[in-house]
C-alpha cells in the first residue's frame, strides 16, 4: 500500500516500447514514443518551448501501468527533422500534426498533458478538437497575449535584473528596443558562429528564471536542440503563436464540459500566475491549483505531485 | 532555503531602559525609546510603512551588549501623536526629525538600519546628514521612484491577481485608472464607515504581496493603526514620496563612503529587486547580499540573518 500522506511523485523511469519518425508533410518528420501499457488509457504529452523537445522524464507524469504515453517531438526540434525549421512551423500546422498521430495510433480520445508552451498548444487542441480530448491538465499556463510577450522580454528585470541584463545586453544598446526582433534576425542567421551563441543566450535566460531557486549550470550549451529551442520560440514568439489576441480564453466555450486542471507555481516568472487564474475565470469548472512556492518549471516540487496527481485522477476517467 | 547554514536567531527580547516623548513642532509628537547598553554604539532602527510604526521584535536585530538601540515612531504612526496625521508629513519632515532626536539624545554618530520604507529613509537621511552615519543597513530597497510605485499598485496584478483583484475591486470600476486617488478620497472621509473599510483593503494588500507564502493571520485587523499606516502610505505614494525621480540614487555621492549593505530577497514582490541592483550600481562600495528564494518579510530567514550579521559586524567599528 503506497502511503496516502505522502505527495504524489514522479513514477519510475521507463523506456519506450515503441518508437519511430512520423512524417508530417512539408518535410517535416516527427520523433514520437510509446511508453505504458498499450492497452492503457491514451494521454499525450505536449512539451514545452515551443522548441524544447521532450525529455525522458516527461514519461514519468504517468502511471504505466494504467496509460498508454505517447510523448513526440514537436516540428523542428528535439529528434523530429529537420532540426531548427521554422519553415512550415505555426500552432496550426502543430493542431493537425497531434491529430495524424492521433489517428495514425488509432486513438480515438484522449488526456491531453502540457506544461508551458505545452498548455498553449493543449488550449490550442482543445480549441480545435475538443471531442478528442478525454481530460487536459495543464500547468505553467502561457496564454502568450501581448503583456504576456511582454513581461518575458522586459519585465522579468524586476525580478531577475542580472539575468536579464545578460539577456539584454548581449545586444548594442541600440537593438534592445526590440530585444525579440534583433535576437531573431541573429538565430537565423546562417553563420553558426552567430545564431549559435545567440541561440546559448537566449536559452540560458530562459532557464535560469525557470525555477523558485535558480539553478547552478543552468548555461546552455551551443548545440543543435538549444538553436533549435531558441530559433522556434522567437520564431512563435514574433508571430504571437499564430493566435489572435485572447483567443485561447474566448475559445473555452468549445471545452469547457472537458475535464480540467490548471497548475500553477505562484512565483512562475516565466509565466506570470495572472495567466492560470484569467484562464481559472474564464473555465471555472476546471481545478485551480496554485502551488504557493514553486517557479515555472514542471519539476518543482509542489508542481510535479500536483500533476501526478491529476493524471492519478483522469486515469480512471472513460 | 538560501544555503546550508543554520539560520541565526535575533538576540533575546529585551525591554527599554528609556522611553519618551519628543516634540518636533507641527502639533507632532514622537514616541522614542532606547534599550540595550546605554554607553553602546549608538544604533537607529528606521520602521517601514511608512507608517508601520515599531515592533518589540525591532530592537532584536542588535546586540544589547554592545548597541544602544534607538527605536521611534514616525509623524502620525504607531504611539506618536496624533495617529494617521498627515499635516507636515513629508519625508524632509522625518530627515528633520531623526536629526532631532539625535541631538535630543546626545548622540553624534549612529548605525542607521531600516527596511522597506525604513530603507528609502535611511537613504534620504544619509543623503541629506551623511556626517551622522557611521554605517547603513538597508533592506527591500524601495526607492519611491514612479515605476516602483507603478509596480505595487499595478504591476502585482500579474503575480497576484486574486489579490489585487481584492484590492482594486475596493473601488469602482471607474475609479481604477487612478487606484491611489480613489483610496485617498475613502481614507481621507471622516466616516468611518467608509475610511476602516478601505484602510483594511488597502493594508490586506500591502501585507499579503509582502511575503513569500501566504500568512494565516488576518493582515490587517481593524481599528487606529490600520488606519495610520494606510493612510500615511497613501499619502507618500499619492505624493511619489515627496522625492524627485531618481532623488535617492543621485544622493549615494553624498555618503559613499560610508559602509553599508544592501540586503534584498529574490522574491520581493512589493519592492523588487531591480531597487536593490539600481543601489548597488549607484554604490558600488556598498555590499549586496542578494537572497534566492525569499521576500521581503524579515521573517524569512536568510534575511534576517543578514541583517544580524551586517549588525554584528558594525558593532565594532569606531
Amino acid at each position: 500500500m503506497p502511503d496516502q500522506t505522502l505527495p504524489a511523485d514522479l513514477y519510475p523511469a521507463i523506456e519506450p516500447y515503441e518508437s519511430g519518425m512520423f512524417p508530417v508533410g512539408d518535410g517535416h518528420e516527427l520523433y514520437y514514443e510509446l511508453c505504458g501499457n498499450p492497452k492503457g488509457k491514451p494521454v499525450v504529452f505536449l512539451h514545452g518551448g515551443p522548441g524544447s523537445g521532450s525529455q525522458p522524464e516527461h514519461r514519468r507524469f504517468f502511471d504505466p501501468k494504467r496509460y498508454r504515453i505517447l510523448v513526440f517531438d514537436q516540428r523542428g526540434c528535439g529528434r523530429s527533422k529537420p532540426i531548427a525549421s521554422i519553415e512550415n512551423n505555426t500552432t496550426q500546422h502543430l493542431i493537425r500534426d497531434i491529430e495524424a498521430l492521433r489517428e495514425k495510433l488509432g486513438v480515438k480520445r484522449w488526456v491531453v498533458f502540457g506544461g508551458s508552451w505545452g498548455s498553449t498548444l493543449g488550449l490550442a487542441y482543445a480549441m480545435a478538437h475538443p471531442e478528442a480530448c478525454t481530460a487536459l491538465v495543464l500547468r505553467g499556463i502561457w496564454l502568450c497575449r501581448k503583456a504576456d510577450l511582454q513581461w518575458w522580454l522586459y519585465s522579468v528585470r524586476s525580478i531577475f535584473t542580472e539575468y536579464w541584463d545578460d539577456f539584454a545586453n548581449y545586444l548594442p544598446p541600440d537593438q534592445r528596443g526590440d530585444i525579440l526582433e534583433n535576437y531573431f534576425k541573429l538565430l537565423v542567421h546562417p553563420d553558426p558562429a552567430v545564431h549559435m551563441p545567440a541561440a546559448a543566450n537566449w536559452k540560458t535566460y530562459e532557464s535560469r528564471i525557470a525555477s523558485l531557486i535558480p539553478k547552478a549550470g543552468a548555461e546552455k550549451s551551443q548545440s543543435p536542440r538549444t538553436l533549435a529551442m531558441s530559433r522556434i520560440e522567437a520564431h512563435y514568439m514574433r508571430n504571437a503563436v499564430f493566435l489572435p489576441e485572447n483567443a485561447l480564453i474566448e475559445a473555452v466555450p468549445r471545452f469547457r464540459h472537458v475535464p480540467g486542471v490548471i497548475v500553477h507555481g505562484r512565483y512562475d516568472v516565466i509565466c506570470p500566475a495572472e495567466n492560470a487564474i484569467a484562464l481559472s475565470r474564464a473555465w471555472p469548472e476546471a481545478q485551480l491549483t496554485m502551488v504557493p512556492d514553486a517557479g515555472h518549471s514542471a519539476m518543482e516540487p509542489g508542481i510535479r505531485s500536483a500533476l501526478v496527481a491529476a493524471s492519478d485522477r483522469f486515469a480512471e476517467l472513460d | 532555503m538560501p544555503d546550508t547554514s543554520p539560520s541565526r536567531d535575533l538576540y533575546p527580547a529585551i525591554e527599554p531602559h528609556e522611553t519618551g516623548t519628543l516634540p518636533v513642532g507641527d502639533g507632532h509628537t514622537l514616541y522614542y525609546e532606547v534599550s540595550g547598553n546605554p554607553k553602546g554604539k549608538p544604533a537607529l532602527f528606521l520602521h517601514g510603512g511608512p507608517g508601520s510604526g515599531t515592533q518589540p521584535l525591532q530592537r532584536r536585530f542588535f546586540d544589547p551588549k554592545r548597541y544602544r538601540i534607538v527605536l521611534f515612531d514616525q509623524r502620525g504612526a504607531g504611539q506618536s501623536t496624533p495617529p494617521g496625521s498627515l499635516e507636515a508629513n513629508t519625508t524632509q519632515h522625518l530627515v528633520a526629525d531623526i536629526e532631532a532626536l539625535r541631538r535630543h539624545l546626545g548622540i553624534a554618530r549612529w548605525v542607521v538600519l531600516g527596511g522597506s520604507w525604513g530603507s528609502t529613509l535611511a537613504l534620504a537621511y544619509a543623503g541629506a546628514h551623511p556626517e551622522a552615519c557611521t554605517a547603513l543597513v538597508v533592506r527591500g530597497i524601495w526607492l519611491g521612484r514612479k515605476r516602483d510605485i507603478d509596480w505595487w499598485i499595478y504591476g502585482l496584478n500579474r503575480i497576484y491577481p486574486d489579490y489585487w483583484e481584492e484590492f482594486a475591486g475596493h473601488l469602482h470600476p471607474w475609479e481604477r485608472d487612478d487606484i491611489v486617488e480613489g483610496y485617498a478620497r475613502r481614507l481621507l472621509d471622516p466616516d468611518p464607515k467608509v475610511h476602516m473599510p478601505a484602510a483594511i483593503a488597502w493594508r490586506a494588500f500591502d501585507q499579503r504581496v509582502s511575503t513569500l507564502l501566504p500568512q494565516p493571520s488576518d493582515p490587517a485587523p481593524p481599528g487606529p493603526r490600520t488606519l495610520a499606516v494606510s493612510r500615511i502610505e497613501n499619502h507618500y505614494v499619492r505624493n511619489l514620496a515627496f522625492l524627485g525621480e531618481g532623488e535617492l540614487l543621485r544622493g549615494v555621492g553624498r555618503f559613499r563612503q560610508v559602509p553599508g549593505v544592501i540586503i534584498h530577497g529574490r522574491y520581493d514582490m512589493i519592492a523588487p529587486i531591480d531597487g536593490a541592483f539600481a543601489l548597488a550600481r549607484a554604490w558600488p562600495e556598498a555590499e549586496l547580499v542578494l537572497v534566492e528564494g525569499e521576500s521581503h518579510s524579515t521573517s524569512d530567514p536568510g534575511i534576517r540573518q543578514a541583517m544580524l550579521e551586517a549588525a554584528d559586524r558594525f558593532a565594532d567599528l569606531a
